[in-house]
């Protein structure tokens, strides 16, 4: 009668001592998490203020995107596009902002290039664009953001297949782009 | 999915494609074999949109459609990208062989003005055993619209792109929240286990009268010589329990000098060692009954344990006896 006694309280005991050592299991994980995210978010923080702080590949992810972003708005594309790769590799959430904002970024500097007529440096960045737009799409197909801008660097350079094929051809090859052409400015049209 | 599949617009290609060629090689006599193509809208595509055809393909019985032959995700034409294919097979309700192709495409074409653009035809092939037949889905037509205006009526600047997305910091609220909940949970299920392991406030008092007597009331039999041990043994544990040692009859004036609230009963209490020694040591059991009346002992417990209810007996006397 006793021994009943003792064994609900002995069980209850052990079921609370679960509880806990679940419980601090769970606070421990959250806690590091929180620590580790906060560090990033100093780094972040400064990034977005301008400061160059260095960031490594492996880096979260968010970290990778903030230091990807500061060095685009800086015209540092080459040294941004390694870091895109990163994101766009991983499947990261984040690999359509980062591909977005890059094509951005080339399509901007394309802009800035055709404005003062420098036609030969521009194209290229287009082609680049487009592509990163094609990519953030294919991963997001309902990215408004994106279709519009991809829509502006469609119109600067528009892409031709140069050769017409033959539907059975075009069913089982991928035509490459071979040839892309500037067909004119835009902007100051009469 | 943005449209309604059951469109009744859907339109229905049945390549009866096939050659007669398959039919003779396979010896069988004219079959159905064919590709029934489900689409959705055909107008109203801007660019990036993604566009899912349906092909149900229909076989004679023993043929399989060939795997291999199938098109592989991959750009199309410059414009179009096959994305995604899916295969379900199925059977037929007559028991022919059936396939679920779903095609799902992306188009990026950035047309000036509305346009039909061209899907194209998707070629399968089928196989039993060595004999080999192919089959089409049919190319598919849809009109693609431009997504922006070709000249812009607005003033402004039409070369002017849609903002970034700004990188932004890691939300720590969820963690927050969830690091909160676990601390709760923490600091509840260790109060729990200090109340259930009767550590510091919660050591509470026991009551071993109380609980002998709830015993005693339960034993059927307590006018019986076995039932009578019974109840007289659960007492014993119940002073033992109090006195935190063995309780023996000559440690009872020890043990009441201690505990003067227990004083008004030191003559039952005595009298309850007699009975008990001579029910389990005596030569006449039974004369312990009639000592000590199952009543009495019952009655006995009682004012013990509303005596154990008042603090009388409980822990602190026993911790000043140690």
């Amino acid at each position: 009668m006793k021994l009943r006694i003792l064994g609900l309280r002995r069980i209850a005991a052990l079921a609370s001592l679960a509880v806990l050592t679940v419980a601090l299991a769970m606070l421990a994980i959250t806690g590091t998490r929180m620590a580790l995210h906060a560090k990033a978010n100093r780094t972040i923080a400064a990034l977005a203020a301008g400061r160059d702080l260095p960031v490594e590949l492996d880096a979260p992810d968010r970290l990778l995107m903030a230091r990807a972003h500061f060095l685009m708005i800086r015209d540092r594309l080459d040294e941004a596009q390694p870091l895109v790769d990163r994101l766009a590799a991983d499947r990261s959430p984040l690999a359509v902002a980062a591909l977005y904002d890059l094509a951005n970024a080339r399509l901007a500097t394309a802009i800035s290039f055709l404005e003062k007529t420098e036609i030969d440096p521009a194209v290229p960045q287009v082609r680049l664009a487009k592509a990163g737009y094609r990519a953030a799409l294919v991963r997001a197909p309902d990215f408004w953001d994106a279709k519009y801008n991809l829509d502006i660097a469609m119109r600067l350079v528009r892409d031709f297949p140069q050769i017409e094929q033959d539907q059975q051809d075009e069913a089982q090859e991928t035509p490459k782009r071979l040839w892309t052409d500037l067909p004119g400015l835009p902007k100051g049209l009469p | 999915m943005r449209w309604s599949r059951s469109l009744p617009a859907a339109r229905h290609c049945r390549t009866a494609a096939l050659a007669l060629f398959g039919a003779l090689l396979a010896g069988a006599p004219a079959h159905a074999a064919g590709v029934d193509l489900y689409a959705p809208r055909a107008f109203g595509y801007l660019i990036g949109d993604t566009i899912s055809l349906e092909a149900v393909v229909t076989l004679d019985a023993g043929w399989r459609l060939d795997e291999s032959a199938l098109p592989r995700p991959r750009p199309v034409t410059y414009w179009l990208d096959l994305k995604r294919l899916d295969v379900k097979p199925e059977t037929a309700p007559d028991g022919a062989p059936r396939y679920r192709l779903t095609l799902t495409y992306q188009t990026f074409y950035s047309p000036l003005e509305p346009r039909a653009l061209d899907i194209p035809a998707v070629p399968l092939a089928a196989r039993k055993g060595d004999a080999r037949q192919t089959l089409t889905i049919p190319a598919w037509t849809f009109v693609s619209s431009p997504l922006r205006e070709l000249v812009a009526s607005q003033r402004g600047n039409p070369m002017a792109l849609q903002p970034d997305i700004r990188p932004r910091p890691y939300p720590l609220a969820g963690d927050a929240q969830l690091a909160a909940a676990a601390a709760a949970v923490a600091a509840a299920s260790l109060l729990a286990f200090a109340a259930a392991s009767g550590w510091g406030p919660f050591a509470g008092r026991s009551r071993p009268f109380a609980t002998a007597l709830r015993h005693m009331r339960r034993l059927p039999d307590l006018d019986a010589q076995l039932g009578y041990e019974d109840a007289l043994q659960l007492l014993h544990r119940a002073f033992d329990e109090a006195a935190g040692q063995r309780l023996f009859a000559e440690d009872v004036p020890g043990f009441l000098a201690l505990r003067p609230a227990l004083a008004g009963e030191a003559e039952a209490i005595d009298r309850f060692f007699t009975a008990s020694r001579i029910a389990f040591f005596g030569d006449a059991p039974e004369t312990a009954m009639a000592l000590l009346p199952p009543e009495a002992l019952i009655d006995l417990a009682r004012k013990l344990a509303a005596v154990e209810r008042r603090g009388g007996t409980g822990q602190g006397t026993r911790k000043e006896a140690a």
